[in-house]
Order: structure tokens, then C-alpha cells, then sequence
């Protein structure tokens, strides 16, 4: 018996008995039970794909629950609607809690040799305003967006590009497509899976209306007109972002769907009919009917958390703000859990290996002098006055719970010992000394390194003037420069930063199969070496080449992954790498593993006790799966 | 009278044309525009080819054209009714500012009533009684009001009336008020969260306003007319009232041009900490962005207003006041 005509047949009895072998009878969401009636929403069997997601594990331990009820949540700008594209976390692959990638939206996905990639979605799987998701959409994106030369004026997204080369797209059957790329892919499925996902696909029958190949002529000048811009590309860019999730009229496949129209100072998401994913009772997910989002500045928001203004709270929301929110927890009635962060270190420094100063480039790129100034920071000081100890001394490397790990990537060079470090420095024949006892450099420059800050918040500049302290130890004078983000960037890929305080690498809990690009220099966005990465990102066509051995290998070592299918290889390659971070010392890691404070209310079910708080891989909440949290009481 | 009002009225137009012209310019001036601040974020999302899409940004929001030229399409948007494109969500400004300008207006209008009503009850008494208890007190919460950095204070007013009145922190009423059609429940939401930027915007108004009132009210009251009065019998408050009160109200009329702007300005950083639907922190985060049309169309507001303001406070002490009528004329 076909599972589609079963649960036709159970739509409208609320607890049928009738349970089929592996798959529940399914139950019509209470809140939506009147629109059903009304006939303005078909049954529930209609709405679901014919093989629903079946959730059978959950993140917290409270298991399947009831329906419906409301969260509040607190965010700082009207941008932050995209959160809920990121909590969703309805992905074509997704990350599991265990950072295991598996099919979610796809029903499965099928990989040869690392370059094939055949995606079979859920048959009957439709939009959130019921329309059918079927590979047309990921044909109009692939066609008729990203390969439009004036919807994406610079080709695809670079995730689809193997060696400059776009993959093959084939449609098989309505719920069936392929990607074939004539070599490995290694990044397609994870892009898949990120926070901010590559989003292959797109409501084809809503956008078709903007596009100049398929919309009215008419009506298509009509809305460039109503929306002020000044071409059908710029109008069709606007609307069709699903990850800025601020077009109300978008269709979504995420558990929640933005329900008010910006801008606003308050946001509504309801829960979406059609989202494709059950529990074993037959309750269709998510559990929670509405999520409203209320947007208040950025500095209120530990504030508000404290007083209970909200369900859910880790954003925003600071280490140094835990003991205020532990006094609030028992007058209000919430929890605090302490979650790990996965960031490489919390606070790293990051020497400018492309400063235009070419005296004090030689000294930056100089691994003896990096060392000098990594041994002259007392981290167990830092630890205990800024993160009460409950931090850890660390290098800018991975963190112990990835398989990766090894002690002595976090522990080389980090004991604070001024004495080697003046030794060092005395080697590197940095011996003269003016009257105030900064070393100097033998034009006569005294050594007083400039390190910039995106000047956000106090805990950077509270760091650097303990850094400054040790540093004071070996004859170096560190001055703070608080500058805006934007143009502190600036400032970095122009080479007129000499040094800057960020946080450190971003997948601390990486695993073979994780793409090390972050250890290497092929990105402009690496901040202790942006021409370099430039050089490769533009094919040469700006920036500098790279001319440090060491760094030459970081790279060769990183594009090798890229090609790699062999797992061995793939982990050889990054210890390999992770060793030279060790031993070069390219960037400088403070403390990592400084906990995030998650407030939850009382109320709130199946947020885990301990979890990681993490951006990629993580989606923040996003692998914990917020559609399966619910309400208890009411 | 009507010549000069006249007069008044076309040195306007030049004078807010340079403002706008040296405001679009000045915020301009750092490097980088509102799309380099942008190209953080599509990093974040991993577009590699975050360059690519920011100079399709620029060109959308027509950042590829020179600066006077920006200026000049921005002015005459201006003219037909558009303010044109935010940059941080491309939403047209006119959409973003309407209900925040509303608010504000409550906001700033309800704040001078309160500086005005608050200043005239104590910089009266404090001048009728100079150097008696009552002067002190008075004198000594004015300066309290003036020298609390008003940050502070809103916090700690937050704090008290979140947690003894059960008033929800921050914002101008309770969320599920937020984007409903006006209604009592609203309004008294409003009136509720109104009390605590009223009292932390207005303390220090107040204050200054109270020194001058009584510094005015004690010139006025040595004079000889007041002693002639005295004599005659007339009574005590009729003597107050009557004469010297009317000199010293001067400074309450002369202030409606300096408080327009300097209550917008000083309701920034309150309203950011109070996080007020207002146009402060709009307009922070729009200079700090460096969304130009945004901000620039917020300061030509705060220009206009100035500017109308100075008008209107100089009519009225015209009106009010037969000295200043006359000018030079009455002196000979």
C-alpha cells in the first residue's frame, strides 16, 4: 500500500489507530486544524512529501512532544531575520549533532568518485505555499540564474567551480538531478550543509514572474518600478535571496517562515504547513507554531535576558554576562547552560605577513621573533582575570574533541617564560635598547607593534593590555588601535595593518574531511597573509605571490585535499599542515574553549544541556534542530 | 513683519542646501563605502567571489558614479518624493524613517513639555526663595540631573522599573504592541515606557534651564519697578506674575531653536541604550555603515528642523517681547 494514499485517507481523523508498519499515522497540527476545515489548507497527508524525514533521535532528552505555543527571541538588526534561515537549518544535507553529514531535504544523495553527485529529492515535497519542489527549481537556479550573465555578472558560485570548470547538470526525472564535475568536488556537499548554505535551488514558479525570460513584460516593469531599482536582474537578485530570508513572499522550505513584512521592529515566523520532516507519533515538526523575534539594540539584549524577555538566547549574550544571568535564572525562572565554542582560540594575533613596512615585514615573517612574542603572553593570567579559568590556554589550532587533535598543536610555545623569549629576541640581534627600555631595530626604530581591533568590544582591548604587560617584559611596546570593521579590513588587505586581534580559526572541531583552507594563504580573507591569498584568488592578477617556503607547502598541501578522495591521505595532509602551524607559529592564539552562555526558559524542551556553540559547522543551534524542540505545560 | 518673515524664509533654502550638500559630502569623507561594510557579511556566507557581487552592489546602488553626482540624484529624488535606496537593506528611506520620525516627535515633544513644566515649578521657587533650603535642594537635583551621564541613568532606571514595576526594558512599548494598529492598550503601553527616556533625556535640559530661570527671575527682581510695586501694595504672587515673570520667560521661547536639535542629538546615545524605535540609532548605525543616503536624508530632517525652529522661537519673542519689536528703536 502506497504511504500517500494511507495518510490521504487518515487526513482528517485526528488519532487514527490505523498505524501502518514503520510509518506513523499522522496528526493534524492543532493550530492549524480551523485553516483545514476551512478548506484553505489541504489535510495533512497532502502536505507531506510521500516519504516524510522521519525524526527518531533528539538532540536534548526529552523526546518527542506536543505541538504548538510561541518563543520570543531577542536580536540586535532587522538583518538578523536570516537567523532563522541559520536555527532551521532545513538543509539539503545536513550536519547531524555528531557533525555527521546526512540527507534532510534530499531523500538521498548518491556520490561517485568524489565528482558525481545525484540528488533525489522527496517525492510530493512541496513549497511552504504548497507548490510542488521538483528539479525544475534546481534546473531554473543552475540555468537560469547562476549561468544568467546578468543575474550572476561573475559566473557561478566558486563552490561549483572545480578548476575554473562548471559541473555538468543534468535533470533524470522530476524528483531526480545531477552534478558531474570532470574532477573531485569536495566542497559541494559540505556547502550544502553550511550555516550560510549554497542554495542550489530556488522557487522557480514564484521568481519566474521577475525574470526577463519568463515574466510579462508589463508587470515585470510595474515591480522594477514599485521597488526602485533599476533593472529586472537588480529586482530579481533582491527577492530571491533565501538566506537574507527578508522577502515575506519568497517561498521557504525552512520549519519557519517569515511572516511579517520588513521593515519592522518585531518579527513573526510562522510554522511551515509543508515542511517535510515527522516525528515517530505522526506529528508533523516543527513543534513550536510561532517564533517572534523581537529587535532591540545590541547592548540590551544580556539585559533583557536577564529579566526573561526571551525563550532562547545565546546570541548576544557573553561569557562576562553569566553571573548576571545566573542572578536572573532564579527570579525569573529560566536556566543558563554553559556551551562549549569550537572557534580555534578565542582571541588570536594575527602578525601581518604582507605589512608594507619591509624592515618590519622581515621581522613579522621572522618565526623565532613570532615565538619571542607568543612566549612573552601569560595566558593562565588572562585566563583567570577575564574568564575566571574556566578557559584554556591555547594555540590558534584545532580543539581537543576534533579527531585531529594533538596536545602539542596547543600547547607549543604558550608557557609564559620572558626569559627564553629575551633570549630570542637577543639572537635575532635586537639588542639596543632605547631609554624607556624598548628594544630597537637596528635602522633605530623602536619596536612598537600597532595591533588593530575591530574595536566591537571590551574584551579585546582587555586582552591586548595584558598582552601589553608581558610583552613590556621583553623590551616591547604594544599599542591598541580600535578601529571600525570595514575599514580595519581594509587596512589588512592593504598591508597597513602590522598586526590584529581576531577571533581565531573558525572549525576548531575540524575533521579529515573538513576543507583546511583556513590553515593555508588562498583567500584574501586570511588575516596574517591577505596578498598572498589574493595572488591565488585572482589568479595572479593582484596581490603577491607567495615567496615563503613554508607557506608555499601550506598551500600546495591545502589544493592537494581539494583533489584527495582518500581519506588517509586527507588526514595526513592535515596534521602535516597542522604541525607547521605548530612549529612556524604564523598566528598567535590566546585562550580557546571559553564557554557561551545559552539561556533557556524553563518551559522550553530538548535544547541540550551541553552542546557547542559554533557558527560552521553548527549553524549555532542549527544541528541541534530547533523544530524539534517544544513546549511543556500551557 | 511680513518682509522679514519672508526674507527668513528664502535664507532657508540655501542655508539647507549647503547643510545637505556639506553633510552628504562630509560623511563621504572616510574610505570605503556602505558596500565594503557588506562584503564582511557575504564572507561570512562564504561567497569567494565577495568582490564580484560587491561591485554589483556598488553599481545597484549607484556607488560607481562620482560623489556630486550621487549628490545631485539624491537631491532631486528629494524633489519627487524619494529619498532614495537604503544600503543596508536596499529599502527605499522613505519606508524606514516614517513611523521613527512619528515616535520621535512624541518622544522630543512630550520631553520639552517635561523640561519646560519641571524647570518653571523649580527655577521659579528656587528664585523667589534664593538661599534658602529650598533653593539648595532645588539647585543641588539640577546639577545631579546635569552632571549623571545620561547613559548611566537610563540603565539604572531600566533596571528599577524592570525589576519593582514590571515595566519590559527598552523600546517605547510592550513587543506585543510592536507593528499593531493604534489602540488604548497601545497607547498606555507607550505612556508607560515614555516615563523613563522622558526623565533621562530632560534631566540635564532641566537643569540648564533652571539656572537660567533663576538667574533671570533674580536680575528682574532687584529691579526698581519690582520695589515700586512692592510699595504700592500690590500683592506678592500678582507682583510675581505679572511683571518680572514675563522678562524671565524670554529664555523658554528663545530655547524652542536650540532644544529642537540639541534633544534629537542628546537622544541618540539615550536611545540606543533604551533601544527606542526613534530615529537615533537608525541614524547612528547608518553613519556608522556609512549608508549615506540614509543618514544624510536624517540630518537634512534634523537641519530643517533647526532651522524652522530658530524662525519660529525668533517670531515669537518678537511677538512676545516689545524690546525686541522695536530693536534698536525702544533703546534711544
Amino acid at each position: 500500500m502506497n504511504w500517500r494514499e494511507v495518510a490521504t485517507g487518515l487526513a482528517l481523523a485526528l488519532w487514527s489507530g490505523a498505524a501502518l508498519a514503520g510509518a506513523p499515522s499522522l496528526l493534524e497540527s492543532p493550530s492549524l486544524i480551523a485553516e483545514v476545515k476551512d478548506g484553505r489548507l489541504p489535510p495533512i497527508g497532502d502536505r507531506l512529501p510521500a516519504e516524510p524525514a522521519l525524526v527518531t533521535s533528539f538532540a536534548g532528552s526529552d523526546g518527542p512532544g506536543q505541538p504548538g505555543g510561541e518563543i520570543n527571541m531577542l536580536m540586535a538588526t532587522p538583518r538578523d531575520v536570516r537567523m532563522m534561515v541559520v536555527y532551521g537549518y532545513a538543509r539539503l544535507v545536513a550536519y547531524d549533532e555528531n557533525l555527521t553529514m546526512q540527507p534532510d531535504i534530499l531523500e538521498s544523495v548518491e556520490v561517485q568518485s568524489g565528482r558525481i553527485f545525484t540528488l533525489r529529492l522527496r517525492k510530493g515535497h512541496r513549497w511552504s505555499d504548497g507548490e510542488p519542489f521538483t528539479a525544475e527549481d534546481f534546473r531554473y537556479f543552475w540555468e537560469d540564474v547562476a549561468n544568467n550573465s546578468e543575474l550572476s555578472p561573475a559566473g557561478p558560485p566558486l563552490d561549483m567551480m572545480v578548476e575554473g570548470k562548471p559541473p555538468k547538470f543534468e535533470v533524470i526525472d522530476e524528483v531526480t538531478v545531477r552534478y558531474s564535475w570532470s574532477e573531485p568536488n569536495p566542497n559541494f556537499l559540505p556547502a550544502q550543509a553550511r550555516a550560510a548554505p549554497l542554495m542550489i535551488y530556488r522557487p522557480a514558479h514564484y521568481l519566474k514572474q521577475f525574470h526577463k525570460r519568463y515574466g510579462k513584460p508589463d508587470a515585470l516593469a510595474q515591480q522594477i518600478q514599485a521597488h526602485r531599482v533599476r533593472n529586472w536582474a537588480q529586482l530579481h537578485n533582491r527577492l530571491d535571496d533565501m538566506y537574507r530570508n527578508d522577502n515575506v513572499d519568497l517561498p521557504s522550505l525552512q520549519p519557519w517562515v517569515l511572516a511579517t513584512r520588513p521593515p519592522a521592529q518585531r518579527f513573526v515566523f510562522v510554522r511551515n504547513p509543508y515542511y517535510h520532516r515527522i516525528d515517530a507519533n505522526g506529528v508533523q515538526l516543527p513543534y513550536i507554531d510561532r517564533i517572534v523575534m523581537n529587535i532591540v539594540s545590541g547592548n540590551l539584549i544580556a539585559l533583557k535576558t536577564g529579566s526573561a524577555e526571551t525563550d532562547l538566547q545565546a546570541r548576544y549574550v557573553r561569557f562576562d554576562n553569566y553571573t548576571y544571568l545566573r542572578q536572573g535564572a532564579k527570579q525569573f525562572g529560566f536556566e543558563v547552560r554553559l556551551w562549549e565554542t569550537a572557534t580555534g582560540a578565542q582571541l588570536a594575533l594575527y602578525p601581518n605577513f604582507n605589512y608594507n613596512d619591509p624592515e618590519w615585514r622581515k621581522l613579522l615573517r621572522e618565526p623565532r621573533f613570532r615565538r619571542a612574542l607568543s612566549l612573552a603572553i601569560d595566558r593562565d593570567e588572562i585566563n583567570e582575570i577575564l574568564y575566571i579559568g574556566m578557559a584554556s590556554p591555547s594555540n590558534n589550532t584545532v580543539r581537543p574533541r576534533s579527531p585531529l587533535y594533538r596536545e602539542e598543536y596547543r600547547t607549543s610555545n604558550i608557557q609564559f617564560d620572558p626569559e627564553r623569549a629575551n633570549r630570542l629576541l637577543d639572537e635575532l640581534g635586537l639588542r639596543q635598547r632605547n631609554d624607556q627600555g624598548v628594544r630597537l631595530m637596528p635602522s633605530g626604530k623602536p619596536l612598537v607593534i600597532l595591533v588593530e581591533t575591530a574595536g566591537e568590544s571590551t574584551e579585546e582591548t582587555d586582552v591586548l593590555q595584558l598582552v601589553a604587560d608581558g610583552w613590556r617584559r621583553i623590551g616591547i611596546k604594544l599599542v591598541p588601535r580600535p578601529q571600525t570593521r570595514e575599514i580595519l579590513r581594509q587596512r589588512i588587505y592593504g598591508g597597513d595593518a602590522m598586526m590584529t586581534i581576531w577571533a581565531g580559526v573558525e572549525n576548531g572541531l575540524a575533521r579529515p574531511d573538513s576543507n583546511p583552507a583556513e590553515f593555508a594563504c588562498l583567500s584574501q580573507s586570511q588575516l596574517w597573509c591577505p596578498k598572498w591569498g589574493q595572488y591565488r584568488e585572482t589568479g595572479g592578477k593582484s596581490g603577491e605571490p607567495v615567496d615563503l617556503d613554508s607557506v608555499k607547502r601550506l598551500n600546495e598541501l591545502a589544493l592537494e585535499w581539494e583533489k584527495s578522495i582518500d581519506p588517509e591521505r586527507k588526514a595526513t595532509i592535515w596534521r602535516e599542515m597542522l604541525e607547521l602551524h605548530a612549529r612556524y607559529q604564523y598566528t598567535i592564539g590566546i585562550v580557546s574553549g571559553v564557554l557561551q552562555p545559552v539561556v533557556v526558559s524553563q518551559r522550553l524542551r530538548n535544547v541540550p544541556e551541553k552542546g557547542v556553540y559554533n557558527w560552521e559547522p553548527g549553524s549555532f543551534f542549527g544541528i541541534y534542530r530547533p523544530d524539534t524542540f517544544w513546549l511543556a505545560g500551557r | 513683519m511680513l518682509r522679514y518673515v519672508a526674507k527668513r524664509i528664502l535664507i532657508m533654502i540655501p542655508t539647507i542646501l549647503i547643510i545637505s550638500a556639506l553633510v552628504f559630502f562630509i560623511i563621504n569623507l572616510p574610505p570605503g563605502d556602505c558596500v565594503t561594510s557588506q562584503i564582511d557579511e557575504l564572507l561570512s556566507q562564504g561567497t569567494a567571489d565577495a568582490t564580484a557581487k560587491a561591485d554589483a552592489l556598488r553599481i545597484m546602488y549607484g556607488l560607481d558614479k562620482p560623489l556630486w553626482l550621487q549628490y545631485v540624484n539624491w537631491v532631486l529624488g528629494i524633489f519627487s518624493g524619494s529619498f532614495g535606496l537604503s544600503c543596508q537593506d536596499a529599502t527605499p528611506v522613505s519606508q524606514l524613517i516614517g513611523e521613527r520620525i512619528a515616535l520621535t516627535m512624541v518622544l522630543e515633544i512630550s520631553t520639552i513639555i517635561f523640561i519646560w513644566v519641571v524647570s518653571f515649578i523649580i527655577g521659579v521657587y528656587a528664585a523667589t526663595h534664593q538661599y534658602r533650603t529650598g533653593d539648595y535642594v532645588a539647585s543641588f537635583i539640577g546639577f545631579i540631573g546635569l552632571a549623571t551621564p545620561n547613559f548611566l541613568l537610563a540603565l539604572v532606571l531600566l533596571y528599577v522599573g524592570k525589576v519593582y514595576f514590571g515595566i519590559s526594558i527598552g523600546g517605547l512599548m510592550d513587543p506585543e504592541y510592536i507593528d499593531k494598529p493604534f489602540s488604548w492598550g497601545k497607547t498606555a503601553s507607550v505612556l508607560q515606557h515614555l516615563l523613563v527616556p522622558v526623565i533621562v533625556i530632560g534631566t540635564s535640559g532641566t537643569a540648564g534651564m533652571i539656572r537660567r530661570l533663576r538667574a533671570n527671575l533674580l536680575d528682574e527682581l532687584q529691579k526698581q519697578y519690582v520695589v515700586t510695586g512692592r510699595a504700592k501694595g500690590l500683592s506678592p504672587f500678582k507682583l510675581l506674575v505679572k511683571y518680572p515673570l514675563r522678562h524671565a520667560m524670554n529664555p523658554f521661547v528663545a530655547d524652542i531653536g536650540n532644544i529642537l536639535p540639541e534633544v534629537i542629538s542628546g537622544s541618540v546615545i539615550v536611545s540606543v541604550v533604551l533601544s527606542l524605535p526613534t530615529t537615533g540609532p537608525m541614524l547612528l548605525n547608518a553613519l556608522k555603515t556609512q549608508d549615506t543616503n540614509l543618514a544624510a536624508t536624517f540630518l537634512l530632517f534634523v537641519a530643517v528642523l533647526t532651522v524652522i525652529g530658530t524662525l519660529i522661537s525668533d517670531l515669537l519673542l518678537a511677538a512676545l517681547d516689545p524690546r525686541i519689536r522695536f530693536g534698536a528703536k525702544g533703546e534711544k
